[in-house]
Order: C-alpha cells, then sequence, then structure tokens
C-alpha cells in the first residue's frame, strides 16, 4: 500500500513540476527557518560547554525586594556576601560556585585596544564548569587566599594579547592598569553561556571593589551542584528553607524572593519572570505563538495548492472511491502523500540550514557560537516536519474524501 | 452596484475563503513590516542631533571615598581639568551614565499647568556636555557655573518636550515642577532634538539638570571630545593617567562611534532578519496565488472559449480575469484595513499615525500589484487561447 | 441479483429540484446482461450510479446480493463495491500517472493481498483483454480502444459479479466499439458474470439479453 503512495505522490509530483516546485520551495523555507531557530534555541537551551552538569545544578542569579503595600520593587543579583554567609552553610550541596557578573574593561597592547570582560570567581567554579584547560591549570583555594595575582585567560584573549604564542602560562596580562600573571588558557565559551562567558577570569579575592560589604545584593551569581541528579529537588528545599529565614536588610520592602532555578527555569525567569513566577509558562506560549504566526502563511498556502491540486485528480478519486476505497482510506493516501511531499521539502530545507548554519557560524555574528545540527535538533526537526505536514495536508484530505463521486467520474 | 458585488463575493465566500485568508495574511505581515521600515526611515532622515566623532566615554565606578563633600567636589573638579589640559583632549564633561547611544536610560517626569508629562530622559550634565556633543541651542543659554546657586533648579530641555509643554510658545524663562509637582523647575534654553537612541530611533523628550555636588557620589562616566590627534598611543596614556588617579576604580574607555554601531545594529539586524523571512514568506505567497489563478484559468477554458466565440476580445477576457483577482485583493483587504486601522486609532506603540496610515496605503498598493502581477500571466493566456480549440477539448 | 424498488432521485439545487428518477423498479437476475437506453438526461447514468452505490436514491430500496445496503456506513460500502461489484466508464477514467499494470492493480489495493498476488491477478485481466504486451506503458500512449480494454481489466481483476458499464463505447468508432462490446459478451458467456451496460447504440443494445428503455426518469419498456 504505501509503496503505491509513494509511486502515486512522486508521479503527481513529476506532472505538475511548476506547483512542485512551489510547494517545495515553501516547505524547504519554512523548515529552515524552523531548523535554524532550533539549533539556536538548542543551543540556548540544552546542555553545553561548559555548563555540561546542568541536570545537577541550580542557579541563583536574582534577589528580588518587594513593597507589596506600595507595590514598589527592587532587582539586583546576589552579593558576595549573600553567597559566602548564608548559601555557603547549604549541607546538600556538593560544590558551590561563586562568581560575578562579567564587567568590561580595556587592555592595550602595543597601542591596540582590546576590550576585556572579565569574571571574579571562587575555586570552585572550575569545578563546577567542565572548562577545557589548552594550558595550565585554574588557580587554587590558596591562590585565592593568598590574594594572587594570577588569570585564567581565554583562547581568544591569548591571541588578541600575546598574537601567535606557543605558550601563554607564565606571561603577563595588564587589565584594568593591573598586571596578573597567566596560569591557565580556557577554550572559548559561547556568549550565550551567559554564566560563564568571559574573557578573563580572576580569583575574586583581587577584586578592586569591596566583595564583604554587608548587603543581600551585589553583582554575583551562584551555582549549586548536587552529588546526584536525585539530590536536586532536596537541594532546592533546603535552599528555600534557608533563604526564608534570611532577614531583608531593607526597611523599605517587606518580601524578597531568591529562587533557586533548574538550568530552563532560569532561563524563562532572566527573559521573561519575575520573583513571583518563573515566566515557563510565559516563554513558552510566546514561543509557540511566534511559531505559530510563522506558520500560519505558508501552511495556507500550502493548503490552497494542495486544493488545486486535488481537484485537478478529482477524476482519480472518483475511481478510487468507485473500486472500493473508503474516505477513510483516502484521507490516509493524501495525508502520506503530502507528508512524501513534506520530508522531501525537508531534505532539501535540510540542506539549506547547514548551509545557512554555516554562514553564522563563519560571519561570528555572536562570539564563539558554534550552531550544530545534533541529533536532538534533527530530531525536534523530523517532529516539525510531520507537524507541518500533517496541518497542510488534514484539511484538503477531508475535502478529497467528501468529494462528489458522481462529480468527479462526470468530467 | 455595491449590493450586487456584495452578494456576489457573499455567495462566493467559502469558496474563495483560502485564497482569502492567504491575501489577509500576506496583508497583516506586509503591514506591520512596512511600518516598521517607515517608522525608521522617518527617524532615520531627521537630522542627528549631535556630533559622535572623536568623542570618548569614560566609565569607573566606587572611587573615591569621603564624607567631605567639598573635597569630593575638589577631587573630581581635579581630575577634569587634569584630562582638559592634555593637548589632544578639546573638552571633558561629567555625566550620568545614559549617555547617548548607551544602553542604559533613565527617566523622570515633570508637572506642568496640574499635568504629567512623563517618559521624558533625564540627563545629569556638566558645563562641558553641549560642547563635546557640538549640540544646537535652539533658543536661551546654557548651564554655567553660577547655575549651582540659583534658587530654582534651571533645567534645559529639548525640542520635543518643548512642544508639548508650550506648542510654539517661548520656553526660556518659564517654569515647570518636577514629577511630584513640589520643586520648582527653570528652564534656561532649549537644545535641537537630538537622536540618542541611534539613528532608527526618535529623540522623545529629554531634559538637562546640572551635576551638582551631591551627583559625584554616584556619577559613574566621563565624556571626552578629543582633537584629531588623539591615536591610539594617547588612548592608552589617558586610560594610565586615569587609573593611577582613581586608584580603586576599574576603568574602561569606549568610544562613542562604536557605541552608535552597536546601537544601530540592534535595530537594524533583526529588520534584515524579519525582511528577509517576510520576503520569502511572500514570494511564497506571490508563487502560490499565481499557480491557484491559473489552474482556474485553466479549468476554465471552455467558459473561455465560448466568450471569445461569442465576440469577446482577447483583452477584454484577458481584463475580466485580471478584474477578478482584484475584488477578491479588495474583499481580504477590506478586512485587512479594518484590522490595520485599530493601530492608529488606538494609538498602539505611541507611533505617530501617519506611520500606520502610509504603511496602510503602500501594504495595500502592494498586495494590489502584487495580485495583479499574479494574475496577469495566466490572463494573457487565457486572451491567447483559440475558441476552436478550447471548444473541442471541452 | 440486483433489485431496484420504487426508486426515486431528486437533485435540489437553490432554486431548482429536478426528478431524475421516477420510481423505477428493476430486477436483474444472476448471468444477466441487460443494457439501458433512452436520450440525454433520461435518468438512465443516475440509475446505474444508485446501483453501482456511488449515489444514493431519495426512496426506493436497493438490494445487491440480497442484502440491503441502505443502511451501510460508508466504510462497509467502500468494502461492497470493492468485492461485488466492477465500473467502466464512457472516458476510461484511467490514472495518467500510473502504468497500465498499476492501473488494473488498484481495486485490489482496497482487499488484503500480497503485491505478488496482485502483479499475477492484473496480468491475467489484462491477458484476457488482449493487452500483455502494454503492461509498462502510460495510458496517454495507448489508443482509445486500448484504454478502454484496460479500463475493463480494471473492472474485471477483482472477479465482481456485477459489472456497471456507463456508455463503454461512447467515445469510440465503431470497429473499436464492437471489439470492446465482444469483450463484454465473452466475460458474461464465459465467466457468467452481471452486466450492466447504459449505451445510445441500438447496435450494442441489441447484443444484450434485455433491453430497458427510459423516457423522463420513468421506464417506458
Amino acid at each position: 500500500m504505501f509503496k503505491n503512495y509513494f509511486k502515486i505522490a512522486i508521479a503527481v509530483l513529476k506532472r505538475r513540476k511548476f506547483f512542485t516546485f512551489i510547494s517545495l520551495f515553501g516547505i524547504s523555507f519554512t523548515l529552515t527557518v524552523l531548523m535554524v531557530a532550533t539549533a539556536f534555541v538548542n543551543k540556548v537551551v540544552s546542555s553545553d560547554y561548559p555548563d555540561l552538569k546542568r541536570d545537577r545544578c541550580l542557579y541563583v542569579n536574582r534577589v528580588e525586594m518587594r513593597n507589596t503595600k506600595e507595590g514598589w520593587y527592587n532587582q539586583s543579583s546576589p552579593s558576595y556576601y549573600l553567597a559566602e554567609h548564608y548559601i555557603s552553610t547549604l549541607k546538600v550541596p556538593q560544590k558551590i560556585s561563586i562568581s560575578s557578573f562579567s564587567r568590561r574593561t580595556n587592555a592595550y597592547v602595543n597601542d591596540k585596544k582590546i576590550f576585556i570582560e572579565y569574571q571574579f570567581t571562587n575555586a570552585d567554579y572550575w569545578t563546577v564548569g567542565d572548562f577545557i584547560f589548552l594550558e595550565g591549570k585554574p588557580y587554587t583555594q590558596q591562590q585565592i587566599s593568598n590574594a594572587e595575582r594570577v588569570a585564567v585567560i581565554s583562547e581568544s584573549t591569548k591571541k588578541a594579547y600575546f598574537g601567535d604564542v606557543p605558550v601563554a602560562v607564565g606571561k603577563y596580562i595588564e587589565a584594568d592598569n593591573v598586571s596578573y600573571r597567566v596560569i591557565g588558557v580556557v577554550k572559548g565559551v559561547s556568549k550565550t553561556m551567559q554564566v560563564y562567558y568571559a574573557d578573563l577570569y580572576l580569583p575574586y579575592t583581587v577584586s578592586k571593589t569591596d566583595y564583604k560589604r554587608k548587603s543581600l545584593m551585589g553583582d554575583y551569581k551562584v551555582i549549586l551542584l548536587a552529588g546526584t541528579k536525585a539530590d536536586v529537588s532536596r537541594m532546592k528545599q533546603e535552599f528555600n528553607a534557608m533563604i526564608a529565614k534570611v532577614p531583608i536588610d531593607n526597611k523599605q520592602y517587606d518580601k524578597m524572593y531568591i529562587h533557586a532555578d533548574g538550568a530552563f527555569e532560569d532561563l524563562c525567569r532572566r527573559m521573561v519572570g519575575d520573583g513571583l513566577n518563573s515566566g515557563v509558562f510565559k516563554l513558552v506560549s510566546l514561543v509557540g505563538l511566534v511559531v505559530f504566526l510563522f506558520l500560519l502563511l505558508p501552511t495556507i498556502n500550502l493548503v490552497n495548492i494542495n486544493i488545486t491540486r486535488i481537484m485537478e485528480r478529482s477524476s482519480e478519486i472518483g475511481v478510487r472511491k468507485a473500486f472500493g476505497a473508503s474516505s477513510r482510506t483516502l484521507v490516509y493516501q493524501f495525508i502520506v502523500e503530502n507528508l512524501i511531499l513534506t520530508f522531501i521539502g525537508g531534505g532539501i530545507g535540510l540542506i539549506f540550514s547547514i548551509l545557512v548554519i554555516y554562514q553564522i557560524n563563519a560571519l561570528e555574528l555572536i562570539p564563539n557560537l558554534d550552531l550544530r545540527l545534533n541529533v536532538s535538533v534533527l530530531l525536534y526537526s523530523l517532529l516539525a516536519c510531520l507537524f507541518f505536514g500533517l496541518l497542510s495536508g488534514v484539511y484538503p484530505a477531508w475535502r478529497m474524501s467528501r468529494l462528489n463521486v458522481v462529480r468527479a467520474l462526470k468530467s | 452596484m455595491f449590493k450586487h458585488l456584495f452578494k456576489l463575493m457573499w455567495n462566493k465566500r467559502k469558496h474563495n475563503f483560502l485564497f482569502l485568508s492567504e491575501i489577509l495574511v500576506s496583508f497583516m505581515v506586509i503591514f506591520a513590516i512596512s511600518s516598521f521600515l517607515i517608522y525608521y526611515f522617518q527617524n532615520y532622515s531627521k537630522e542627528r542631533g549631535l556630533d559622535y566623532e572623536k568623542v570618548w566615554s569614560v566609565s569607573y565606578d566606587e572611587s573615591y571615598k569621603t564624607k567631605n563633600s567639598d573635597s569630593l567636589t575638589m577631587y573630581y573638579e581635579n581630575l577634569k581639568n587634569v584630562i582638559k589640559a592634555l593637548p589632544e583632549v578639546e573638552e571633558v564633561s561629567f555625566s550620568s551614565n545614559n549617555i547617548p547611544y548607551a544602553n542604559s536610560i533613565s527617566t523622570t517626569s515633570i508637572t506642568f499647568k496640574g499635568k504629567s508629562f512623563d517618559g521624558i530622559n533625564q540627563y545629569l550634565v556638566g558645563e562641558g556636555y553641549k560642547k563635546v556633543w557640538n549640540m544646537n541651542l535652539e533658543e536661551g543659554r546654557w548651564f554655567t557655573k553660577e547655575d549651582e546657586v540659583a534658587k530654582d533648579r534651571p533645567i534645559v530641555i529639548n525640542e520635543t518636550l518643548k512642544r508639548d509643554l508650550f506648542g510654539d510658545q517661548s520656553a526660556v524663562g518659564k517654569s515647570t515642577a518636577d514629577y511630584e509637582g513640589n520643586k520648582k523647575l527653570k528652564i534656561i534654553g532649549v537644545v535641537q532634538d537630538f537622536k540618542a537612541n541611534g539613528d532608527f530611533q526618535p529623540s522623545g523628550r529629554a531634559m538637562f539638570w546640572k551635576v551638582d555636588t551631591a551627583a559625584f557620589r554616584w556619577l559613574n562616566s566621563l565624556l571626552i571630545k578629543v582633537g584629531p590627534k588623539a591615536d591610539a598611543a594617547f588612548e592608552s596614556r589617558l586610560y594610565k593617567l586615569i587609573s593611577n588617579t582613581m586608584k580603586n576604580s576599574s576603568i574602561e574607555i569606549t568610544h562613542v562611534s562604536e557605541l552608535r554601531i552597536s546601537k544601530n545594529e540592534a535595530t537594524v539586524m533583526p529588520m534584515i532578519i524579519f525582511s528577509i523571512i517576510a520576503g520569502f514568506l511572500i514570494l511564497n505567497v506571490a508563487l502560490g496565488l499565481f499557480g491557484v489563478l491559473w489552474y482556474n484559468i485553466n479549468k476554465r477554458k471552455g467558459e473561455i472559449g465560448l466568450r471569445r466565440a461569442i465576440g469577446a476580445s482577447g483583452s477584454s477576457v484577458s481584463l475580466q480575469l485580471v478584474a477578478e483577482s482584484f475584488v477578491l485583493a479588495s474583499m481580504s483587504l477590506i478586512v485587512g484595513v479594518f484590522f490595520a486601522l485599530q493601530f492608529p486609532l488606538l494609538g498602539v506603540y505611541n507611533v505617530p499615525s501617519a506611520v500606520y496610515l502610509t504603511a496602510i496605503l503602500l501594504s495595500v498598493g502592494f498586495i494590489y500589484v502584487l495580485v495583479i502581477l499574479c494574475a496577469l500571466y495566466p490572463g494573457k493566456q487565457a486572451a491567447a487561447i483559440l475558441p476552436a480549440v478550447a471548444l473541442h477539448e471541452e | 441479483m440486483i433489485r431496484l424498488q420504487n426508486i426515486e432521485k431528486v437533485y435540489r439545487t437553490d432554486t431548482v429540484e429536478t426528478l431524475a428518477v421516477n420510481g423505477i423498479s428493476l430486477d436483474i437476475a444472476q448471468g444477466e446482461f441487460l443494457s439501458i437506453m433512452g436520450p440525454s438526461g433520461c435518468g438512465k447514468s443516475t440509475l446505474l450510479n444508485i446501483m453501482g452505490l456511488l449515489d444514493e436514491p431519495s426512496k426506493g430500496s436497493v438490494r445487491i446480493d440480497n442484502q440491503d445496503i441502505s443502511h451501510f456506513s460508508d466504510r462497509k460500502l467502500a468494502s461492497f463495491r470493492n468485492q461485488k461489484l466492477g465500473f467502466i466508464f464512457q472516458s476510461y477514467h484511467l490514472i495518467n500517472d500510473l502504468q497500465v499494470v498499476d492501473n488494473v492493480e488498484l481495486p485490489l489495493l482496497y482487499r488484503n493481498s500480497t503485491a505478488k498476488e496482485r502483479r499475477r491477478l492484473a496480468e491475467a485481466a489484462l491477458e484476457k483483454v488482449g493487452l500483455s504486451n502494454r503492461l509498462k506503458h502510460f495510458p496517454t500512449q495507448l489508443s482509445g480502444g486500448q484504454r478502454q480494454r484496460v479500463a475493463i481489466a480494471r473492472a474485471i481483476v477483482g472477479s465482481p459479479q456485477i459489472i456497471l458499464a456507463d456508455e463503454p463505447t461512447g467515445n469510440l468508432d465503431s470497429v473499436m466499439g464492437n471489439e470492446i462490446m465482444d469483450i463484454l459478451i465473452n466475460l458474461n458467456q464465459r465467466e457468467g458474470t452481471t452486466i450492466v451496460m447504459v449505451t445510445h447504440d441500438e447496435n450494442m443494445a441489441h447484443k444484450t439479453h434485455r433491453l430497458v428503455r427510459l423516457f423522463d426518469g420513468s421506464q417506458v419498456q
């Protein structure tokens, strides 16, 4: 049966080449856009270098205080004090990474200016994140305690600052008018990986700003790493219980929200959520709406063309019905035909996607962003193909099955 | 006539439903894109109102700590004078960190004649600010040293805010009140509108305060206008100089021209991506419409042959087919324009009505051209049908 | 084999009601070769469509092979058509995108049969109509008579008990028409297939066992 559908689908495609071209053009373009978007979303949402232990991690990125009577609110990030004095007391987390948000400064080499983003980190930062060290190693707890001026730099910083030298470890990099001894070089992190992206990593003890200030709000971020996946929810409970006891240090506010979120929840909260609501539902429905609106036009177009094609084949449909095809069989036939068409379009779309993704990577629009069509992207694309094929096939198929046999056979 | 046409459309609505909805959605897409494009173009064609070339911004954080405001002022004045004394530097000014083209915004509202005017960009600036940006004064004057001791706090506003408050009248010398309606603010000057959010965004309302001693506690930006001789070597020396003066601070020097590029990109890049996608969508639709019209005309060969046989000319046949598509497109456009008109009527997103109306006109024109182009070739083909052949086939 | 009782068929449009078939009763025995004649618009095709379960009568009952089909679902009707009926049309209605042999196999697709079995039966059917050398041709490469023979092969491939033919020779000249007629007569005599044929051609009609004449929706002979 399927072989027969396939045969007829190919024959129909070959007959009306112009319609076939229009259909394939629409399908492949639509799926290209979807695939590239999926590759991008997949990059942002899934575990990626160096954030490989996502399923065991919880992220603390924001501190929100509210005055529930007046409706004021103030939102910032955790301070080092909050991380050290409160969060570090937790028992469940195996490791606790504390690092500042990236700040920017300049470095000057041979009268050339380099922009440098730098982060201050603790020692656990290097075990929670799975960095690949091209040279040297991270700084130790001892070095941090001694406030040694040592630095880990990224691959691109090494190239920009030192040029094509084989080894950067042991050399000195001057940033923000301070000289740091390079002790490690790591593989570049994608800019989309906000938690870990930086050009220069420094021990928090060499920070010029007063990291010991006793305030809950600051510009640090915390990652809690659980020993096993099963510990994550226990870790979250412990965190929430601890936060509930932290006194609000600003009299203007009566409520405080600090969350330890999973990676996806954290992303949603950062983009559209707030202290009360994680924004997962909002973001997912927003993305769904955008995809729906984008799909609307190609779908209507394809449905329109499909119906035209069906009208053209009314004699065939009449014959099939006369010789014993039930309406249901015809619906199946048409949907299968449309799926075949969609998957051919999907194949072409895949080739286009590879080209587009290659271009995006080559243009370096976003530093270190390396889009890939991996298995999960392909799986989602397959799903998209199926969905699109069904969407644009069901209505025409229904129309097809409802075709009046007597009239179809009259022509 | 209208009743007749309406009846015709109404009877055919089911048959042409998909065709109609496709045109409707296409119209909405074109309307959205052209609204953006017209809006950006309109803003782009306005004067920039400031010179960004050779302006550098220096940002610093928590630096000099003292409870004594006199010595705080002295410290910063001293820093400013040292920089200004450099031969490569033309002008220096302190500024709040919402400098033009930066990603930082600070807005406030004022109360004028009991009415609140909000969404005003407020800039806290030094005396040299106007010269750094080479802004144009429309009336009145810029801040001077004496303004620090004035009884009512003096402010300078921009053209847009002036027009909103006073219309065509002069603003200089008049007073207004701050957001709470308590403190009196005296307008001493009006500057030309300047597009602080990039070349494609409107200037909006703006007002300037002069930096006072209290402000030094939290200010963290310094703007420097440099001369032609300022090169990277100078920048490196300047960096050292400032770092050595503000020992505990982290320093970043940025060229405003770079900020402008990334600010403009933030507008242009999404536009390019959306335009490409919309372009493909429309191409897709155009091909689809073409195919469907072509098929319909082929299906009606017999009818067309008959018309030719009873004496219709080739051109009148093709005209009829094009006119049919035109009527169909009009049906969708009536619905589309109805929805689109809600944007200017409700004043959505604070975009001037003229933008929406132009966009509607443009989109209507575009859809008509698209549909007619798609119908033209099949129509021409129909005109070429030989009556004898068509009738024989039937 | 086929029993029609008081069949009435009314076509309604917004303004007009047309009575296409008006109270026809007809009994067709197994193995009979019946022809229906009448002027255009007399309702003969409508009657044939009703027998073929492609159209429903407005009134009256249809029994085929002693089964009342008025309460059959779409699926049951489809399988009934598939098992018991074969159709031949004036304009052949072959699927131009499929090769001759695939066209003939079509009815078997809607039964449980293997590809091998389908191919064997299709080849046998084409042999019967004398087209075993045209298996891989496309319908557009054949003459009108050949196309109608392919259509006959398609109608008989599933060994139906009844064949319904709607002006099978209408588009053909008399030589080819006679060829087609011979095949049908042969089929009726050798296999005992019941055949109902609508025709305009007196000569063809007289070759059949019984002739029914319709006029304006009613039986006149």
